[in-house]
């Protein structure tokens, strides 16, 4: 019996038309298990990305079903899937995509109103978070006055308001040094160990490979048959 | 909404921009407004000022400025007919008037029975200075065209003496021809008509009848001039200097397209505030938001453009409106015109804000991904 608590299943997708259609997944199906964090490598192209929307309902398969908590969410409509995605995923990119006019702060309270705009207290978490994060001195700066390391932590704890159950992060450490992404690797690693939540890191970084359950390779839209177990 | 207005703040320079195309959209709409309100006001100013129920004219008499003889019996009628109070008469041509230093200069001359009403600036009336059988009254907007510099000045009318009194406010030239006001007696001998002569025959109806019974009853035994309310020859008088010279539909057009190039600068402005931002509004729905947040961010951030500029607006037209006074005597801006103007700046705000709102709420939130 498949898991489809975060899953794909005979998912294609492709771009454009005719001679300039572009195949970006082809019949791939893959389950993410709950409280594990799974990497997805590949080369540029391969359909790393294009895995990632089809799990964050950011973008439907031509062909088969995805699954989040059981459901299949192919065919909701762009309300119900953004319903979805206020309730049960979260997201962290490679370029932060932090809220330029918004302190840290305001940034990650922002993430708390966008899950639940009557929820009380939101200032108060957000400066738990972000204090959980190093982050208690950087509470009322602005994007552009952080760090890249400072900046991804924000992302994190914005995609960690309102403690959504999966956390899809789209090369996380690429922007970011040695040290700084090996502390956004711990840190994503400490949402699955001590949260349970289910990760899943699109990444050429091989220094994942170490905080990682496991790593699928897609090539050509196709997942690599090898798949490497941590 | 805190990214609303940060977003604003963070962006000033752009901010100011939109600001100051609402700003200049209101000042020129208020502008405008109180233009064409103002010569509404001037162009029915003299009926609106007098007491009578109702005004008879010489058949097909357009406006008060263009008044033609009607024969002393029709008064007369008038006055016999059951709930007619009392009549007056009114008359306006216009004249040569010959200034102390000797120029002369074309004056729209107004006669008018004392009994016209109090507004009405006639000597004698009452609250009027009775003055000398010559007396004349001038507005004081006029006064470098009448060229009195003391009171009494002897002056001419039509080559007769005639003896300029007082100034009176709030009936300047609205035609660049200033207003001289005398009464019915000397208007007549001015102007060469005869004693029992009329051009408008005014009338007050008794208490305790019906104005349009008797506006009913004149229609029947007068058909050969037009009998009229008071509103409704000041309508009249309205429509031919608004609709048929034109004048009101420029002054209309103008506000208009103050209305339009305000909107045209807002658009822009917020159009290209809300693609410089188009990104975070994927981002937003990519983390959950639903349209209706999306759009609320567009639209408040035009909102906030819209108080602003219609508070900055407003404040920079009321002097200048002041000042134009000096200019444009007839000008006129009541309350609710400022009031009034602070709707279509929203409303343009809003507008303006529907193809960003558009873009906002089409933009994939899938293209977050790309870096």
């Amino acid at each position: 019996m498949p898991n489809h608590f975060l899953s794909v299943e005979g998912a294609s997708v492709s771009f454009g038309k005719r001679q300039a259609q572009v195949h970006a997944l082809r019949n791939v199906s893959q389950s993410f298990e709950r409280g594990t964090l799974s990497l997805v490598m590949g080369p540029s192209g391969s359909g790393k990305t294009t895995l990632l929307s089809l799990l964050g309902c950011l973008l439907s398969p031509d062909e088969g079903t995805v699954f989040i908590e059981g459901v299949a969410v192919n065919g909701l409509s762009e309300a119900e899937r953004t319903t979805v995605r206020q309730e049960k995923i979260s997201f962290v990119f490679q370029a932060f995509r932090l809220f330029h006019s918004l302190s840290a702060i305001d940034n990650v309270a922002l993430g708390f109103e966008l899950r639940d705009a009557h929820m009380p207290g939101r200032m108060e978490m957000a400066k738990n978070l972000l204090v959980r994060f190093g982050l208690g001195d950087k509470l009322n700066q602005e994007p552009n006055e952080l760090s890249p390391g400072e900046k991804q932590r924000v992302a994190i704890a914005r995609a960690l308001a309102g403690n959504p159950p999966i956390l899809l992060a789209d090369e996380p450490t690429a922007s970011l040094d040695a040290q700084a992404g090996r502390n956004i690797c711990q840190i994503l690693r400490r949402q699955v160990d001590d949260d349970g939540r289910t990760v899943v890191v699109v990444t050429h970084d091989p220094r994942w490979q170490e905080f990682a359950d496991r790593t699928i390779t897609l090539c050509d839209g196709r997942v690599e048959p090898m798949e490497k177990n941590q | 909404m805190k990214l609303a207005w940060q977003n604003i703040v963070h962006d000033r320079a752009r901010f100011s921009v939109t600001v100051l195309g609402v700003s200049f959209a209101v000042f020129l709409m208020v502008f405008q407004g109180s233009l064409l309100v103002g010569f509404l006001r001037a162009a029915s100013r003299l009926i609106d000022s007098s007491d009578s129920d109702i005004w008879i004219t010489a058949r097909g008499v357009q406006a008060f400025e263009f008044g033609t003889p009607i024969e002393g019996r029709v008064r007369e009628m008038a006055a016999g007919v059951p709930g007619v109070l009392e009549t007056s008469r009114v008359c306006m041509a216009f004249a040569v008037y010959r200034t102390p230093n000797g120029k002369q200069q074309v004056v729209a001359l107004v006669g008018a029975d004392r009994n016209v009403g109090t507004r009405f600036p006639v000597p004698g009336a009452s609250g009027s200075a009775e003055g000398t059988p010559d007396a004349v009254f001038y507005d004081v907007s006029d006064r470098d065209l009448i060229q009195v510099t003391a009171m009494p000045a002897e002056v001419e009318v039509n080559r007769h003496r005639a003896s300029i009194e007082r100034q009176i406010k709030g009936y300047g030239a609205f035609l660049g021809v200033p207003f001289l006001f005398t009464s019915y007696r000397n208007a007549s001998r001015y102007m060469g008509a005869g004693p029992e002569e009329a051009m408008f025959v005014l009338l007050r109806v008794d208490k305790g009848y019906s104005t349009s019974d008797v506006l009913q009853n004149l229609r029947q035994r007068l058909p050969e001039v037009d009998v009229l309310t008071r509103d409704e020859f000041a309508r009249k008088s309205r429509s031919y200097w608004t609709i048929k010279t034109g004048a009101g539909g420029a002054i209309l057009t103008a506000a208009v397209l103050g209305f339009l190039i305000g909107l045209v600068v807002v658009s822009q402005t917020i159009y290209a505030n809300t693609m410089e931002n188009i990104e975070e509004y994927a981002t937003l729905k990519a983390l959950g938001a639903s349209q209706a947040f999306v759009a609320r961010i567009v639209l408040t951030q035009a909102l906030i453009c819209g108080v602003v500029g219609s508070i900055l607006g407003l404040l920079a037209v009321v002097p200048m409106i002041g000042y134009a006074k000096s200019l444009i005597p007839w000008i006129y801006t009541p309350w609710w015109l400022l009031l009034f103007m602070v709707v279509p700046s929203l409303a343009m705000c809003s507008l303006a804000s529907i193809a960003s709102v558009r873009s906002a709420l089409t933009v994939e939130p899938g293209r977050v991904f790309r870096a």
